[in-house]
């Protein structure tokens, strides 16, 4: 069974300051001084393919897991870490495009990687990522592959080499399906899914193994049919009135008297 | 411009999603010089006239599918919709309406977008206004291509029951025959708590990453349970498994707007704070005086939100 888990590496935008968040002419934000990390929705999705490689093993179904990035070399440290942890596979397709709103152009290339180059039977990705907040990649890809796609995965088990029992969310509650492959299964809040960490043995033995680079170049571009107009960084200050005291306690005893007694009481 | 609201009757919280939406509409288009109708998705064993009194147009196709399956759905759309002559499809803001929208838009050769804001329609284009960069910016954008299929943000517009009973011209359809999942084996629906009942609640309490485990969270649950607040947690705090997921507030979970809202030991991301900002007053406790949460709060307390709330659970109960 070979497993396609694809992955975005983005800035830790919580660590920008006010005065950081800045629209030049071009509608870009300057984030290059900002640590890169997993996409949160991907980690997930990552770890879930490792999980099912686990417990896969003791069913005696061995899949092959590929992991694959659209980005610059920013993405690289992450690459190292996926070598270490056993990824059969390690894929970045260089990009230097815009495609921070371009989920066609996204979705475009995954399609035309798993068609062309190396077939998939089963596509792990986050639903969205914290940049584009798209939420379409994994819809618009299962759309051009013809697969069906389940959304907001929580949990994958292995049944046999054409089988998965698949865990996801719905809007009114939790479906639990055994499905057949090929598909691709949009990751949602998974619980206990951050990724784990290689192993000092591991990072020394494959962590050093080179990631095999495409260029982006190389795939057919996508229109999107959308176009960005404007960015315009958001104001959520509020009044932010700090309460003084000499104990958590004094502190209590002001919040309570000065703002909150009167509210709670109209409830 | 015509447009059109599809509405999954056959999910349980088809209330919701026809108030969103009636409430989108009236924010965003109104309806004096459109021409609209809905689509209204329903399982033969519902109750269609309960169904048909959530419709917030004048006409309606009502088509009865043998249950959700995505795969159905849009396949029943293609057979019952003149795709050429709808300019903007309108889809509930849940997972299901999400995905319908940008599936419909891609087989349809049009555009989507997904958890939208506001929408404009001018004369050959959409421009839709939705949060980017981890809620940070607020992100323009211009769709090209039609029909263009829509997903409001859950929150994003007021819930607006279905008050005026206008007569409805209904056209019915039966595509119970469609069953394209085949894909499924076998599947088994467990109804969650999900987060309605924090949506609704008037008073919230949240806590953060700053719990630290899961024994700090049940206490802070036990101590909201004891105000009469209602419970959450940050994405963070559910993620390492302190709280359950149906928990979360924020982008990926409740939106809440509660008269009162408590933030102990949550920075205040801003995918967080999405979940939180339509609160009439916020109170943040935090050790941290730089966590963005306090500069997006009426009040503050810098110090540790355990002390604090102990002593105001007691000034609590004793005016009750």
């Amino acid at each position: 069974m070979n497993i396609l888990v694809c992955f975005t590496v983005i800035p830790e935008l919580e660590m920008m300051l006010g005065e950081d968040w800045f629209v030049d002419e071009n509608l870009q934000i300057d984030v290059g001084f900002l640590k890169h990390s997993l996409n949160c929705y991907d980690e997930s999705a990552l770890e879930i393919a490792l999980k099912f490689s686990d417990a896969a093993r003791k069913r005696h179904v061995s899949p092959n897991l590929t992991a694959l990035t659209i980005a610059g070399p920013e993405a690289n440290p992450i690459l190292k870490t996926l070598n270490a942890l056993r990824f059969n596979r390690v894929v970045r397709i260089n990009n230097h495009e815009d495609i921070r709103f371009n989920s066609m152009a996204i979705a475009s290339m995954l399609h035309q990687y798993v068609s062309n180059r190396m077939p998939q039977d089963v596509l792990l990705m986050g639903w969205q990522s914290g940049v584009g907040e798209n939420a379409k990649t994994p819809l618009l890809v299962a759309e051009m592959l013809g697969w069906p796609c389940i959304t907001q995965v929580t949990e994958i088990e292995p049944v046999d080499s054409h089988h998965l029992v698949v865990t996801c969310q719905v809007d009114d509650g939790q479906l639990q399906q055994t499905i057949q492959i090929p598909c691709v299964l949009s990751i949602g809040n998974a619980p206990n899914s951050y990724m784990r960490i290689p192993t000092l043995k591991d990072r020394m033995q494959f962590g050093r193994r080179t990631a095999e680079v495409l260029d982006a170049n190389d795939f057919e571009p996508f229109d999107e049919g959308i176009e960005l107009v404007s960015l315009d960084v958001i104001n959520r200050q509020r009044s932010a009135i700090l309460i003084e005291g000499a104990t958590p306690e004094e502190k209590a005893g002001k919040l309570y008297k000065s703002f909150l007694a009167k509210r709670l009481n109209k409830l | 411009m015509i447009f059109k609201v599809v509405l999954i009757g056959c999910s349980a919280d088809i209330v919701a999603q026809a108030e969103e939406l009636n409430g989108f509409i009236s924010e965003n288009l109104g309806r004096g010089d459109h021409g609209c109708g809905t689509i209204l998705f329903c399982s033969k064993k519902q109750d269609k006239n309960a169904l048909l009194d959530l419709v917030p147009t004048e006409s309606v196709k009502l088509v009865t599918v043998a249950g959700y399956r995505p795969e159905t759905i849009l396949e029943a759309l293609k057979i019952v919709e003149n795709m050429e002559e709808t300019h903007l499809y309108l889809f509930p803001g849940g997972y299901a309406g999400s995905e319908l929208a940008v599936r419909w838009a891609f087989r349809a050769k049009g555009s989507s977008l997904v958890q939208v804001n506001q929408i404009e329609y001018t004369e050959n284009q959409l421009i839709a206004k939705k949060k980017v960069y981890s809620d940070y910016v607020m992100g323009v954008f211009r769709l090209k291509k039609k029909p263009y299929c829509i997903a409001p943000a859950r929150g994003s517009a007021s819930s607006l029951p279905v008050r005026v009973k206008q007569p409805l011209t209904v056209t019915e359809h039966d595509m119970t025959h469609l069953y394209r999942d085949r894909f499924v084996e076998s599947y088994k629906w467990t109804p969650g708590e999900k987060t309605g009942n924090l949506e609704k609640a008037k008073f919230i309490l949240i806590g953060g990453r700053g719990m630290n485990n899961a024994e700090s969270a049940e206490k802070l649950k036990k101590i909201a349970n004891s105000l009469g607040a209602a419970f959450g947690v940050s994405r963070p705090a559910a993620m390492n498994a302190w709280s359950t997921m149906d928990k979360i507030v924020g982008v990926s979970g409740a939106v809440t707007k509660p008269d009162v809202c408590i933030v102990a030991g949550a920075s205040g991301a801003a995918a967080f704070y999405v979940g939180i900002e339509k609160s009439k007053f916020i109170v943040a406790i935090n050790k941290d005086p730089r966590a963005p949460i306090i500069k997006s709060s009426d009040v503050a307390i810098i110090d540790d939100y355990k002390a604090v709330m102990d002593e105001l659970v007691k000034l609590i109960s004793a005016q009750k």
